[in-house]
């Protein structure tokens, strides 16, 4: 009787256990995915603005303002999503083209994510066209050095 | 021992004589230009535990990992012991054109001279002008770490027979002044080919597939084709090519800053107006 109950209970707990491998399969191709939608997002809003800076389109506060909103949404659906921890590495399917320095030891991923999160601050703090110009590239730059450091190339 | 003694034979190092220095008067703000255009800093910098150093001088060390091992590019600044500073004319023409160290050995071709080869020597001069320039830095050299070095290196020189073209540079007379600006920074100082040409069996740059792109040195992702960048739609016209070069992933450029591109856009930002667009003019002549 015993042992039968042992038995049942080492059955329930493979199950369980392989459930949770699967999941762990599932949570880390959505972490991927949200990952690579909040950089589409981003990708989409900073356009805007690049358009403003090369004089493809005229200055426009609401255009800034809303571009900022969607990083910010877009941060906030990745944060909510566990995009950036480092589960989504373990069992991925889905292709990622981030590095896995970004969580290795000595990574310096947080202080550029908070670069980002302060030049989109500084950005929303400006009310003209001068101020805008003079704090986009700190914008522009918190992409680029995390992607310099922390992307691979594609293919 | 026959085989022996013709491999020693065909393997050795063929230096330029003295006599390939012409007389020139060096320019040092087109060496600095050069060297810009080179990155020659992008790999020649210090190593980052070296405190004190300025990361912005090309005193050498930094680890540069390579598939056959891990070098340390040399010290470049005029310092006697470590750097330069003792090199004649001839010493660094044959090392930046010829792959031959001031000691006489091949050098390993992580080092693009199968690049500079096409380089007029005047050019090498000025770099080797400006570098003299700098301030010396002590920053003693460090020995690569690759297995059998020895034969590794000394077979280099068979190598060269196939992956080193002498040749230098010609301007194509049917196009204009800028695109052949452009071509010759990209094929000479620039070295673009030596990542976005791939490479054959002996990894000598297959020409037949000149700018095509290929699998990325470093082993993961690729290096891009540059041709057709404007016919793919991946830059709207050589102006849209110069700001990318000059602001890369800062405008939004994508994939400007990843697989080492980044280094490269930075030395682009601070070359001349009138270089970078050159640049972008041959570039987007490449159909």
């Amino acid at each position: 009787m015993l042992s039968k109950n042992l038995f049942k209970s080492i059955t329930a707990g493979a199950i369980v256990l392989g459930l949770g491998f699967s999941l762990a399969y599932a949570a880390a191709d959505d972490q991927i995915k949200a990952r690579q939608a909040e950089m589409k997002a981003n990708g989409k809003a900073i356009g805007a603005l690049v358009a403003i800076i090369k004089g493809e389109a005229s200055y426009d506060a609401a255009v800034v303002k809303a571009s900022l909103d969607a990083m910010a949404t877009a941060d906030a659906a990745a944060g909510e999503a566990k995009a950036w921890d480092a589960s989504s590495m373990e069992g991925a399917t889905v292709e990622t083209w981030a590095k896995p320095e970004i969580w290795a030891e000595g990574s310096d991923i947080g202080a550029k994510y908070q670069a980002w999160v302060d030049a989109r601050a500084a950005l929303a703090a400006t009310t003209d066209e001068a101020g805008f110009k003079a704090a986009f590239p700190a914008l522009g730059a918190a992409c680029q050095s995390c992607h310099e450091s922390f992307r691979r190339p594609k293919g | 021992m026959l085989g022996f003694t013709a491999f020693w034979l065909l393997s050795a190092p063929r230096p330029l004589p003295a006599s390939a220095i012409p007389a020139h008067t060096a320019n040092i703000a087109n060496g600095e230009i050069l060297y810009t255009t080179g990155g020659c800093r992008n790999c020649h910098k210090p190593k980052a535990e070296q405190a004190g150093l300025d990361p912005n001088l090309p005193s050498g060390g930094f680890p540069l990992k390579t598939p056959i091992g891990v070098l340390y590019p040399p010290n470049l600044t005029p310092d006697a012991q470590t750097g330069i500073g003792n090199w004649s004319d001839i010493d660094f023409v044959n090392a930046v054109q010829r792959g031959i160290s001031k000691s006489g050995q091949h050098l390993i071709p992580a080092f693009p001279y199968t690049s500079y080869a096409a380089m007029p020597v005047e050019d090498v001069l000025d770099i080797r002008a400006y570098l003299m320039s700098l301030p010396p830095v002590a920053s003693p050299r460090r020995e690569a770490e690759i297995p059998v070095a020895f034969l590794l290196r000394r077979g280099l020189g068979l190598w060269k027979f196939v992956g080193l073209d002498t040749a230098s540079w010609q301007p194509d007379t049917s196009q204009k002044p800028g695109w052949n600006r452009g071509s010759y920074l990209v094929n000479g100082p620039g070295h673009c080919g030596e990542c976005h040409t791939p490479r054959n069996l002996i990894m000598a740059r297959d020409n037949s597939r000149f700018m095509m792109g290929g699998p990325h040195p470093e082993g993961q992702g690729k290096v891009p084709s540059l041709h057709g960048l404007v016919e793919t739609g991946r830059y709207k016209d050589q102006k849209d090519l110069v700001l990318a070069l000059q602001n890369g992933e800062v405008f939004g450029y994508e994939h400007m800053s990843s697989g080492g591109m980044g280094q490269v856009q930075a030395n682009m930002a601070k070359l001349p107006q009138a270089d970078v667009e050159a640049i972008a003019e041959y570039l987007i002549s490449l159909k």
